[in-house]
């Protein structure tokens, strides 16, 4: 680490960066005391101002990290405590690909990594990130060079291989954490594993952060995950209520700090003033769409190019995706965390994460969703990028429209990769869908 | 030419002697396991299935052949006979299979999804030890087999035997007279032949050996397996030899054998003991190590990438692998995909051929 | 033009191209017709008169194509690349890169000294990258091919295309029609949707200059004209560009 480096992180992030974006906040705010009335969609999210400068914040810092503090690269299913009270910068490539795609900049990169022979057929998340790297472009700024990749299988095994690829290109340590798939209950050994994994892990993060960790501060950073956690199921359990104050579009956005700030305290802070601004849109009657007629339960990861499209069009309609098995994901872990065992609790926590799960425990998941929330049916995203969330989907639709009765419709599409989406295929499938729950 | 005896032939005597079968699918499982339990382990890679309709009724159309032919014969009565269906975890899609016919599509049989871990450290060894001891558990209440420790071992040795074997095979590729489809089906007798008849058979073959070695360019072949077999048949006629090989199905699981005296750590730690695999977490250096370290000790002359389409672990490390191979030894690629459900393309034919006849 | 001392025979799936050389691998003759469904016996009669019709009873053929295998006359079987490249290398005289964009596929050829092919690279599994994507396009419009490289070139505005499928393709040109955007920048759209494809696959095939098309596609002057700008190299149509296959495999009979 630098002297130079943390001059100008100071500078640039504490200093300058700070000031200017809190103006940007006060700026935004103001524009949305005063929003453009949308002829189906309720008034933006009031918080909507200070989860942008919580975001640009990240991207900032990581734009100053180099030389002044350890930068991780990890994956969004990965035990960061650790990590966090270490004092690495932590960047998740899935997020900066989630950026990308939402900014219409990943098919920019996918074409780049296609161009150095990365097969179209591979995830767009890796596709994008891999683009991103090899030509150094990317939307927010600059991306800081990992010191340390960490790896968690617990998402898919497709990370492995992309991270393998990062750690060649980089030539940084990478750290694995295999999660055995739980097909029915996690065994004692596989705890065991992850634990001894996450062991590991640590010995390695000290050594590249040049530093030990602090039983209190691990300590510490995992109460704010639990409680920023606990919040957020908190939050999303609000559009339990009919109509809805916020939807899965919204809660996409929003579970930003969850994914890359989690054991931050401004996190657990942001998550809190999100609540009390749901709980004051109940009180003043103020809800997503001005007129809520069908409710439905999104599964698997959104389609990042075209949240505004898709949301305008179920808005249209007055239909209000109220939960989603995505957002869920970061919130029902939350009571396995336990501060006072932080590594052995972080083991069990991150095997049961949703996608290391059997797909008899997802449509579990979903039936549940669409029960706690009054749903009319589900739309079912068929990712072609996402293996381990898609195999399994036809007989998870199959069981919902024939032993449960729900309506369900199966999309395919792509998280991040705009040329697998077929505009007319997906509006006619959805028009039709949406016209069955109708009559 | 040593006779290989059919799948077919090789079941049908074993059940003769009340032995059980189970089917497993790919890619690491360890043989030993379910010798142990009095079962013959006929491994299901690249079915005979052409029509993979039942496997599309449930599997999206980005789903590989291996699972959705897999899922096809299962679902069209192909694993009627078996006692047991093991789909050990080797990949997201792999994963989902084995999950599909635990929820939603049971077969009559029990199904068991060993997990076999990513890494290869002592941690995963002893997690893996563990794992196969579990499932051990659960084969003794199926068949009622209770092997002790000894008869465990000697299951781990005779798979180590064949193992050794099967790389003596290779190894002595260039001084067998046999075409490529004729090795082909003899190191492929592996997949079903018990360890003692495959490593009898083995030995026979390398009785057959030439002074002379094969004319020809050398040829390495890296993917999952060598379908469509027709695919052999286009070398054998362009008059390459397959010397070296870097298949799931057979060269990534020349597994060493274990070191250790307790018999269920010893089998996991042969089973972790195979070449650089891109479903596992070996670095990419390390790959392209091994894999030019396996030309220059074959004399390869050209590598041909044989991918199934939709295959993630195979295609990530791809273009390192090539450049490397490119760098070091200046060795030209072919890269090809193949679907497991349909007969090999045109297309693929006029790229062995045209990488054989720039080798002339 | 001296006598025919070899002959060269290209049996493609669209088309068989019949090439005879002389001793300096000059084009003594040449022939093009469309394939039979009976592409064996076709090949057959067709080299049986060539035969006859230059003296030639004895001179080595050698077949390449679709087809090359069905040719029993054939001294040798040689795939289209390596045909190919030594019929444009003979044609320029020195290293390049060729690319063929055919009915069904697409090829890219570097090409060494003496002919020899340094790498390849083909698209085959996807219709979206080969001239079918044109076609497809230009009978659903209901326009000749030969008048939508021009079309294509008209004016400098262009619509983009987001869909890389033929399928996805063809509905949603039919759909900016009935929005009222006008025919010539949807073409030219297509085009480049063709083209970027293409010249993805030259660049991982290492292309370098001087590039050379063939193919029945390489009469699109608008092909032509867009790959150039998308590959920053100068992009040439060599003379009988179809005949490249054949001519190479009667040079390599000789």
């Amino acid at each position: 680490m630098s002297l130079l480096a943390s001059a100008r992180y100071h500078l640039n992030v504490d200093l300058i960066g700070n000031g200017f974006l809190r103006y940007e906040r006060r700026k935004l705010e103001r524009k949305l005391a005063n929003p453009r009335p949308h002829p189906h969609l309720g008034p933006p999210l009031v918080t909507a101002a200070e989860l942008k400068e919580l975001i640009s914040r990240h991207y900032l810092k990581g734009r100053y990290a180099s030389g002044h503090k350890p930068v991780a690269w990890v994956t969004s299913g990965a035990p960061v405590e650790f990590l966090q009270a270490l004092g690495f910068f932590l960047l998740y490539p899935e997020n900066h690909g989630a950026v990308c795609g939402i900014r219409r900049k990943a098919e920019e990169y996918c074409s780049a990594a296609e161009d150095l022979g990365y097969s179209r057929d591979i995830c767009s998340y890796a596709r994008t990130d891999i683009g991103s790297v090899m030509t150094g472009k990317t939307p927010v700024g600059t991306l800081p060079r990992p010191d340390l990749l960490v790896c968690c299988t617990n998402i898919c095994q497709t990370v492995l291989y992309w991270y393998r690829v990062l750690a060649e290109h980089f030539g940084c340590p990478l750290v694995i954490i295999d999660t055995p798939f739980v097909y029915d209950s996690a065994s004692d050994h596989s705890v065991a594993y992850v634990l001894r994994q996450i062991e590991q892990a640590v010995e390695v993060a000290e050594r590249v952060a040049g530093r030990s960790l602090e039983p209190d501060k691990l300590r510490q950073v995992t109460q704010l995950s639990r409680d920023a956690v606990d919040l957020w199921m908190q939050v999303l359990e609000r559009c339990r209520h009919r109509p809805a104050p916020m939807t899965a579009f919204d809660a996409f956005i929003q579970l930003a700090p969850i994914v890359e700030m989690r054991g931050e305290d401004f996190a657990v802070g942001y998550y809190q003033r999100l609540l009390a601004a749901l709980d004051q849109r109940i009180a003043d009657g103020v809800w997503a769409l001005k007129d809520e007629r069908l409710r439905l339960v999104w599964d698997n990861l959104p389609i990042w190019h075209r949240m505004r499209w898709l949301g305008e069009r179920f808005a249209e309609r007055g239909v209000a995706l109220v939960a989603s098995t995505y957002t869920n994901a970061w919130g029902e872990l939350a009571p396995l965390i336990d501060p006072a065992h932080p590594l052995e609790s972080g083991a069990r926590t991150y095997l049961h994460a949703i996608l290391n799960r059997s797909t008899g425990h997802k449509l579990n998941v979903i039936k549940g969703l669409v029960s706690d929330y009054q749903a009319d049916g589900v739309v079912l995203h068929s990712d072609r990028s996402c293996k381990p969330y898609s195999v399994g989907q036809i007989d998870q639709r199959g069981r919902l429209v024939g032993a449960e009765g729900v309506p369900a419709l199966l999309l395919e599409a792509d998280h991040n990769d705009p040329r697998s989406f077929s505009e007319e295929q997906v509006a006619a499938r959805l028009d039709a869908f949406l016209e069955i729950l109708e009559s | 030419m040593v006779e290989v005896p059919s799948r077919g032939a090789t079941i049908a005597a074993w059940r003769e002697q009340g032995g059980g079968i189970a089917a497993v699918f790919p890619i690491h499982h360890p043989r030993a396991l379910w010798r142990a339990y009095g079962l013959l382990p006929v491994e299901v890679w690249g079915p005979p299935v052409t029509d993979t309709s039942r496997g599309d009724a449930r599997l999206q159309a980005y789903t590989c052949s291996v699972v959705r032919c897999g899922l096809a014969f299962l679902e069209s009565g192909g694993l009627e006979d078996v006692d047991l269906v093991v789909v050990p975890h080797a990949c997201d899609s792999l994963q989902g299979l084995g999950s599909l016919l635990l929820d939603f599509a049971p077969p009559r049989q029990p199904v068991i999804t060993p997990y076999i871990p990513r890494t290869r450290d002592a941690a995963a060894a002893e997690f893996l030890a563990h794992e196969l001891r579990s499932v051990g558990l659960r084969l003794a209440e199926i068949t009622g087999h209770q092997p002790d420790a000894a008869a465990v071992m000697a299951c781990n040795q005779a798979e180590a035997q064949a193992d050794r074997q099967r790389l003596a095979l290779f190894e002595a590729r260039r001084h067998l007279p046999l075409t490529n489809l004729e090795f082909y089906r003899l190191v492929r007798a592996r997949e079903y032949l018990p360890a003692q008849d495959f490593a009898a058979l083995a030995q026979a073959a390398l009785a057959e050996r030439i002074d002379e070695a094969l004319p020809g360019p050398g040829v390495m072949l890296s993917g999952l397996l060598p379908e469509p077999m027709a695919l052999l048949g286009v070398l054998d006629r362009a008059g390459a030899v397959v010397v070296a090989d870097d298949y799931a199905c057979s060269g990534r699981r020349h597994y060493r054998a274990g070191s250790s005296d307790e018999p269920w750590l010893n089998m996991a730690q042969s089973l972790l003991a195979g070449p650089p695999d891109p479903t596992l977490g070996h670095p990419i250096a390390q790959r392209v190590d091994h894999l030019v370290q396996a030309c220059q000790s074959a004399g390869v002359d050209a590598v041909i990438f044989h991918g199934v389409k939709f295959c993630e672990p195979e295609r990530f490390d791809l273009p390192m692998v090539q450049a490397g191979l490119q760098a070091r030894l200046g060795l030209p690629c072919v890269d090809l995909e193949v679907d497991l459900a349909s007969p090999l393309g045109h297309q693929a034919v006029t790229r062995i051929e045209a990488l054989v006849e720039g080798l002339s | 033009m001296g006598s025919t001392v070899a002959l060269g025979i290209d049996l493609g799936s669209t088309t068989t191209k019949l090439v005879a050389v002389d001793a300096t691998g000059a084009l003594v003759h040449h022939s093009v017709q469309s394939t039979a469904p009976t592409m064996a016996q076709q090949a057959a009669a067709l080299v049986a008169q060539a035969r006859l019709d230059l003296g030639a009873p004895d001179a080595p053929l050698v077949a390449t194509g679709y087809g090359r295998h069905l040719v029993q006359d054939a001294a040798r079987q040689v795939t289209e690349i390596t045909c190919h490249a030594r019929g444009v290398f003979h044609a320029t005289g020195q290293p390049c890169t060729l690319i063929d964009i055919g009915g069904q596929d697409t090829k890219v050829i570097t090409i060494g000294a003496g002919g020899k092919v340094m790498s390849f690279a083909m698209n085959d599994k996807c219709a979206a990258g080969t001239g079918r994507f044109l076609e497809v396009a230009a009978q659903r419009l209901q326009l000749p091919i030969d008048a939508f490289g021009p079309l294509a070139l008209e004016g400098d505005a262009e619509e983009p295309l987001s869909s890389t499928c033929v399928v996805f393709a063809e509905s949603e040109m039919i759909s900016l029609l009935a929005r009222g955007v006008a025919l010539a920048p949807i073409v030219r759209g297509l085009h480049r949707s063709l083209v970027r494809r293409v010249a993805a696959l030259a660049r991982g095939a290492g292309a370098q200059a001087p590039v050379l098309l063939s193919g029945g596609v390489a009469r699109n002057p608008a092909v032509r004209a867009l790959l150039e700008a998308e590959l920053g190299l100068a992009v040439v149509v060599p003379p009988h560009p179809q005949l490249a296959g054949a001519w190479g495999a009667a040079l390599l009979a000789g």
